[in-house]
């Protein structure tokens, strides 16, 4: 140790490592956002590590829990080890401490931009305000008002103030919300801010309802969660995070307390909000990923890591608060680490944040030039995509509008061009529409008359005729007849042989590629698959697979109870009773091409209309092929679902039993190779 | 007051003075050049004098066989074992820090043991030649040993284990890893200035400066890559607890470590030359378990691995080890070098030097091109099976070609990509059968002709690596994993969800066959990927081959392809470069390790002026501008990947991350690379970079054999150097 004591001083060369570093790097860590169906995919580096902030002047940190930029100016962290405040300038060089003796387990900061700063210390149970020079001017205790309650403890955890002074205490294990304390007469209880709702779903109540009491308190509690963290912006809008709450996980809320956002892309273990310059938020998870939202909570960027032992740039151990810099530079606090690590956002995310501003401003015209680069950069960024359709759509320009929200998967977007297209195309094209209507009616009612005259279409309905006498033909044909007349139609199957298995079959097969065409052809606005992708044998196994459990345990039920119907019947009653789909589905898939999702109804009704038709038709040939009353009929369905899950349940004992047999002998053989190998 | 500063001051060269006494190691800078010769001390820190060369001096230990290099010209010396004692390590690091050889050993499923020659009794039979000494090295408790040769050279000292003097006579021990002198040039916290030069992607600097003990860990590198056919078991916390987050570290894809204590004026620069295949390398600061800086190369004789017995992971899997150890000689040679050159230029301009000399590097033709490459065919997913779909045809290169033609850009490079039938991902390619889509084959083989016409190189790409078990048939030749398992390579896409390898023989058969097929068309530029960045242990037909049976394997295949055809290739290992006359994707970066203080442009400062070296896709690059300096300051060509289509069209292939390429949108980037960095190249000529320096404030300078200096600024701020301003975010030339 005297060699590195004394060496400085006798070399006095370079310092190296000053106690920030800074290293041109490209981020080990790569950035994620999500595509317009909410999948993850990979973008360019949104954010780039600048510096790691590991001394404060000469002064180290111990376990830092939180801490607040001023202005750009001066960063105040709450050096919770040590229970003091340190002040550094931007350029990490120590300009004042203050707190130590009055701090005891402080755990949030909150500095405004007057440089008045409040510490929330949990066993010291108070809130603690100083001015600039770091002297205390006010403490902020228990709130005495009956509201409060008298029983619950106070245990400040993270604080924010707004601009007349009122503060947010989020406190630990006070379940009733976010305390509002206001400054007057030295803190008045205001009531508590943004309750988390209890999540009951309809399964606890019914399960709730059915414990003892005992048992109902063992279970899990069902009051709402704390937030675990909050950030205020410049106009007073209050961000929380909560774990666990789904959707809610990030709430964004407005001076009521009521949240604005929800974002279907929340992380898991969120440790810090901070809200951006662009009415944007940042999320930090413990684990080390950063979550940037825009101003309606969609997903923007996701990036970081965990470190793990990898030791590389910007990856973080234990994260505890995140702040943004006026020049949208990110600041990380890592508490293990005990560092704070700076982001720099790139040339990509400066274009972002510069559409951002424009686009929430309402200015769309000049957002088109940042996103213009934005998505010359990458064409798939969902959010740029979305954008630039609405910003086409408000100027006119609605074939381009259609084609980014198609890429967004923006749904209204797309409506809406759509409506707009459409609409142009049926103004321009109208009296063209007329005259064909026109020309068809006088053709028609021409050769009507002609026909009656001069029979010219006999032939061809001689021929028509012929046709229809075929008898595969005819056995087809008989959906139509079935359609109308489930019960005699169901006596031509048993009695009459009015069909054949084959003609069943071909109807099979028809309906499935029906339904094939319709689920990965139909028009974006009713498409239930992710475009681009195709599962057409696994459709086409499920369907057949389902058919023959419907059918045969069906059969089976009918044979014991007394059913007239043969397997022959029953089966080809169950196809023909799908003939409306056969008719109705192409109609309701040229449909899905044609409407936006103003008339979109039509389409949904039409497929309703359409279930409920199967439905009966099902009911009917059940009871009319097996001979069966209405109560009967109910049964023998109940039955067959019920067999269904049995004989699930039963293949999938058998398979997982098999794997196991399996997977033993496997092993026993491997090992068996593996020694005498050896 | 006064006589308080004096106090002061005088404690403090006391101590200074004490410190010279104490720390025999600590050598005095002697650096003026004046003294031409220092006599020759019998002995340093009880190292006796064995040999010399014509400037340096080698020095050995008997009872550890550590050595001191020193420079015969200014006294500084080299030593590789530690010398001075902190007192806080225990018998094991002792033993590490001072033998010349420490093994890691394998006994049962214990793979950490360690084995030197302090701590172990060990016998050695030293023989002193007259380059250097020979020693029979042998444990007589664990029953193995090995011959370690030491001979100085001209330039410095080479360390060399032959394969055949090493032998394990016992059946409980056996050796796992060997590492040679890895405290060579080791120093105590900050007890001297410089740093360690550290093979991450284009190269990074750990300064030797007092890490207060920050680090867990440092670099450990395994030379040409990660090893597949073994299972690396590692902890990541995932996004959403299924993405990784983290990219992969860059390969090591030179064999060179060094050490530069530049206030004494030496450095050395390490080259694996011996078994460099199956080695890693470790470059370790202060505070990583102990408070020395070292950097060495650990070579890997036997690996233990999880061979599961069953195909349900969470059933039954064994812990074993290897049960043959893998075959080479084993060697490191070290450069010295001295006074100015005593830094990590000096030390490309050596390994530069090294690989010419030797063979390894052949001049190729470096003027300056764009490079341009094209996207053919990708497919996805459609109702049966798949289809195309087209993203640049040979029509389009027609136009684009003559497109840029208008706008000046005339010296072109292009790799086509996905050209073969059934596009990209349809690999192997076993013949020259074009896509129908892109045109076809006399079309392509007309617009590779015509191109050349106009001086433009388009080579064709040919992944010899992958197999896509959904397109062609993949029961045999693929490589199985040392635990006899199926390698699988998930590409986290649609359409194709894994890739596979194949074996370098059926490689090198199929890639015969390819170029039989293609230059029987009178065309010969072909693009190679794959083996050219991947090497692996592997499995095949109840046999298993090494790293080296593969380095062999695609050394050959590549020497005799280098021999029928133009050949460039994508991100080749150093035992590769003789044979490539581009080098593709270089990496600009580093894998950013905390640890690491500085990256700097190594690879290209060791090849510029050699062989062209184009950087990896300007694309998919967020911060252009800073990528575009980097440029400028490796030497490197800027590289563009580019389809007709909108790269929208790509969203369900597996070229899904591919998420800007549209010509239109980066026709003028490329024309603006082009003539700027057109014209740099141009006054460099293939001028060789013998002098890179990071000034204090912000600029970078780099100074070409020619006399040309660039200066670039990173900094957000105007700069000044040696009388030149630089913009911020800029460059500027200097003659």
């Amino acid at each position: 140790m005297i060699g590195s004591a004394i060496l400085p001083l006798v070399l006095a060369g370079i310092i190296f490592g000053s106690t920030a570093m800074t290293a041109l790097a490209d981020a080990p860590y790569k950035t994620y956002t999500v595509d317009g169906y909410g999948s993850v995919t990979e973008t360019q580096t949104a954010y780039l590590p600048y510096k790691t902030i590991t001394k404060i002047g000469e002064e180290t940190l111990l376990t830092p829990t939180d801490f607040t930029i001023v202005n750009d100016e001066y960063i105040y962290i709450l050096d919770s080890g040590n229970a003091r405040v340190v002040v550094s300038d931007m350029d990490n060089e120590l300009v004042m401490t203050f707190g130590e003796g009055i701090l005891t387990a402080p755990k949030g900061i909150y500095v405004t931009k007057d440089y008045k700063t409040y510490v929330a210390d949990r066993d010291a149970k108070a809130v603690f305000v100083f001015d600039k020079e770091g002297n205390l001017i006010e403490t902020y205790t228990k709130p005495t008002e009956a509201m409060y309650g008298e029983a619950q403890d106070f245990l400040p955890l993270k604080v924010v103030a707004n601009k007349s002074g009122t503060i947010y205490v989020i406190c630990e294990s006070n379940t009733n919300g976010i305390v509002q304390i206001s400054p007057v007469e030295g803190g008045t209880f205001l009531g508590y801010f943004g309750t988390n709702a209890t999540n009951a779903n309809l399964w606890t109540i019914i399960w709730r309802a059915l414990l003892t009491d005992a048992q109902r308190a063992k279970m899990q509690s069902n009051i709402p969660a704390t937030p675990d963290n909050m950030a205020i912006d410049d106009k007073g809008v209050i961000y929380t995070i909560t774990r666990g709450e789904h959707n809610d996980t990030l709430k964004r809320l407005n001076i009521a307390g009521v949240n604005m956002i929800e974002t279907t892309d929340y992380p898991d273990i969120p440790a810090a909000v901070a809200a951006g310059n662009h009415d944007n938020v940042f999320v930090a998870t413990q684990t080390g990923f950063i979550y940037e939202y825009n101003n309606e909570g969609d997903l923007l960027f996701m990036f970081g890591g965990s470190d793990d032992g990898k030791q590389r740039i910007g990856l973080s151990t234990k994260v505890e608060a995140i702040q943004i810099g006026l020049d949208d530079k990110i600041y990380v606090l890592d508490s293990e680490k005990a560092q704070i690590q700076v982001f720099e956002p790139t040339e990509f995310t400066a274009y972002l944040h510069d559409a951002l501003n424009l686009f929430s401003k309402g200015r769309y015209e000049e957002s088109k030039k940042p996103l213009g680069k934005v998505l010359e950069m990458n064409n798939l960024f969902t959010y740029a995509n979305m954008a630039m359709g609405k910003a086409l759509y408000k100027e006119g320009d609605y074939e381009g509008a259609l084609k980014y929200a198609r890429i967004a998967k923006d749904n209204e977007g797309y409506s809406d061009a759509f409506w707009e297209i459409r609409n142009i195309w049926l103004k321009k094209n109208l009296t063209w529409i007329a005259i064909v209507i026109v020309v068809i009616v006088i053709l028609w009612n021409v050769t009507r008359v002609l026909h009656k005259k001069k029979h010219i279409l006999d032939k061809p309905k001689a021929a028509l005729a012929k046709i229809g006498e075929v008898k595969l033909i005819k056995q087809i044909g008989y959906m139509f007849y079935f359609m109308r007349h489930p019960v005699d139609g169901c006596y031509g199957i048993k009695r009459e042989g009015k069909v054949s298995v084959l003609s069943a079959n071909i109807i099979l097969v028809v309906s499935i590629v029906f339904y094939v065409i319709n689920k990965y052809f139909c028009g974006f606005l009713s498409k239930t698959v992710r475009d681009g992708s195709f599962d057409v044998l696994s459709d086409v196994g499920m369907i057949i697979i389902a058919l023959l459990l419907i059918v045969s345990c069906n059969y089976l039920m009918c044979t014991i109870n007394d059913g007239e119907g043969r397997f022959k019947d029953i089966y080809c009653s169950l196809i023909y009773s799908f003939a409306p789909y056969v008719i109705l589905t192409p109609i309701v898939f040229l449909l899905s091409h044609i409407v936006s999702n103003n008339e979109i109804f039509f389409v949904h009704f039409g497929n309703l209309c359409m279930w409920v038709w199967i439905a009966v038709m099902i009911f009917i040939s059940v009871q009319e092929i097996n001979n069966y009353t209405v109560g009967e009929t109910i049964k023998i369905i109940l039955l067959t679902i019920f067999t269904i899950l049995i004989v699930a349940l039963l293949a999938f004992i058998i398979y997982v039993l098999w794997s196991q047999v399996f997977d033993f002998l496997q092993s026993i053989v491997g090992e068996v190779v593996y020694r005498i190998g050896s | 007051m006064a006589h308080k500063r004096i106090g002061k001051i005088l404690s403090a060269l006391l101590a200074s003075v004490l410190l010279a006494l104490t720390m025999p190691h600590f050598t005095l800078p002697f650096g003026s050049s004046d003294i031409s010769a220092v006599k020759a001390a019998d002995e340093i820190d009880g190292h006796s004098f064995v040999a010399e060369s014509s400037r340096y001096r080698l020095y050995m230990r008997e009872d550890d066989l550590s050595i001191v290099v020193e420079d015969k010209e200014t006294g500084a010396y080299m030593e590789s074992a530690v010398s001075y004692d902190d007192g806080k390590s225990n018998n094991t690091w002792l033993g590490a820090m001072k033998s010349a050889v420490v093994i890691t050993m394998i006994n049962g499923n214990d793979d950490t043991q360690q084995a030197d020659l302090i701590n172990d009794n060990v016998s050695l039979k030293t023989t002193k030649t007259d380059k250097g000494f020979s020693s029979e090295i042998y444990w007589s408790k664990y029953r193995f040993g090995m011959t370690l040769k030491v001979e100085i050279t001209d330039d410095g000292v080479k360390a060399f284990i032959p394969d055949d003097s090493i032998h394990e006579d016992g059946d409980s021990y056996f050796i796992g890893t060997i590492a040679i002198y890895p405290y060579m040039g080791s120093s105590y916290l900050d007890d001297k200035e410089g740093y360690i030069l550290v093979p991450d992607g284009n190269g990074a600097l750990i300064y030797l400066d007092d890490k207060e003990g920050k680090f867990k860990s440092g670099f450990s590198g395994m030379i040409y890559g990660s090893d597949v056919g073994f299972d690396e078991s590692d902890v990541t916390t995932l996004l959403k607890e299924r993405y990784n987050t983290i990219s992969d570290a860059e390969k090591v894809i030179a064999p060179v470590f060094g050490i530069a204590h530049t206030d004494d004026g030496i450095a050395y620069l390490a080259v694996v030359e011996d078994g460099e295949a199956r080695a890693t390398i470790e470059c370790i600061p202060n505070g990583v378990s102990v408070d020395y800086n070292r950097a060495y190369a650990k070579f890997i004789l036997r690996k233990t691995y999880t061979q599961p017995t069953s195909n349900n992971s969470t059933a039954g899997s064994l812990h074993i080890y290897e049960s043959e150890r893998s075959h080479s000689d084993l060697g490191v040679r070290y450069i010295f070098l001295s006074e100015d050159d005593a830094d990590y230029s000096g030390m490309a301009n050596a390994y530069r030097e090294y690989l010419t000399s030797n063979g390894y590097l052949n001049k190729a033709d470096d003027s300056y091109k764009t490079r341009i490459d094209f996207l053919g065919t990708e497919r996805e997913k459609w109702v049966i099976g798949t289809t195309p779909v087209v993203m640049t045809t040979v029509d389009d290169i027609y136009e684009i070609y003559d497109d840029l033609a208008s706008e000046n850009v005339t010296d072109i490079l292009s790799v086509y990509k996905g050209w073969q039938k059934e596009g990209l991902y349809s690999v192997p390619i076993s013949s020259y059968s074009v896509d129908r889509n892109i045109g076809g084959k006399a079309k392509l083989t007309k617009l590779i002709n015509d191109a050349a016409g106009r001086g433009i190189d388009l080579y064709l790409y040919n992944d010899a690596l992958l197999i896509n078990p959904d397109e062609k048939n993949a029961t045999f030749n693929v490589v199985k994993k040392i635990n006899k398992r199926r390698f699988e390579m998930t590409t986290y896409m649609d359409v194709y969800k894994k890739l596979l390898y194949i074996i370098p023989s059926r490689s090198e058969a199929l890639l015969d066959r390819f170029v039989k097929s293609y230059t029987s068309k009178g065309v010969n530029k072909v693009a190679l990927a794959g083996i050219t960045g991947n090497l692996f242990s592997y499995n095949y037909s109840g046999k298993n081959y090494s790293r080296y049976d593969t380095q062999d394997s695609y050394s050959g295949t590549v020497a005799k392809l280098a021999g029928n055809t133009d050949l460039i290739m994508e991100q080749p290992f150093a035992y590769l470069w003789a044979d490539t006359g581009a080098f593709l994707d270089m990496p600009l970066y580093t894998s950013a390790y905390i640890f690491e203080d500085e990256s700097i442009p190594f690879l290209s400062m060791v090849l510029k002026g050699s062989i062209p070296v184009y950087a990896e896709y300007v694309n998919f690059e967020a911060n252009k501008q800073e990528f575009f300096l980097k440029m400028v300051e490796s030497g490197s060509f800027p590289s563009f990947y580019i389809t007709k289509e909108s790269s929208a069209e790509l969203i369900y292939t597996n070229s899904g991350d591919v998420y800007s390429s549209e010509y239109s949108s980066y026709k003028d980037t490329i024309r603006e690379y082009d003539e700027q960095l057109g014209d740099l190249n141009e006054m460099l000529g293939d001028a060789q970079i013998i002098e890179h320096e990071i000034l204090g404030n912000g600029i970078t300078k780099v100074t070409y054999s020619n006399g040309i200096r660039i200066y670039i600024n990173y900094s957000r701020e105007e700069a000044e150097a040696d009388g030149i301003t630089v913009d911020a975010m800029s460059y500027e030339v200097g003659r």
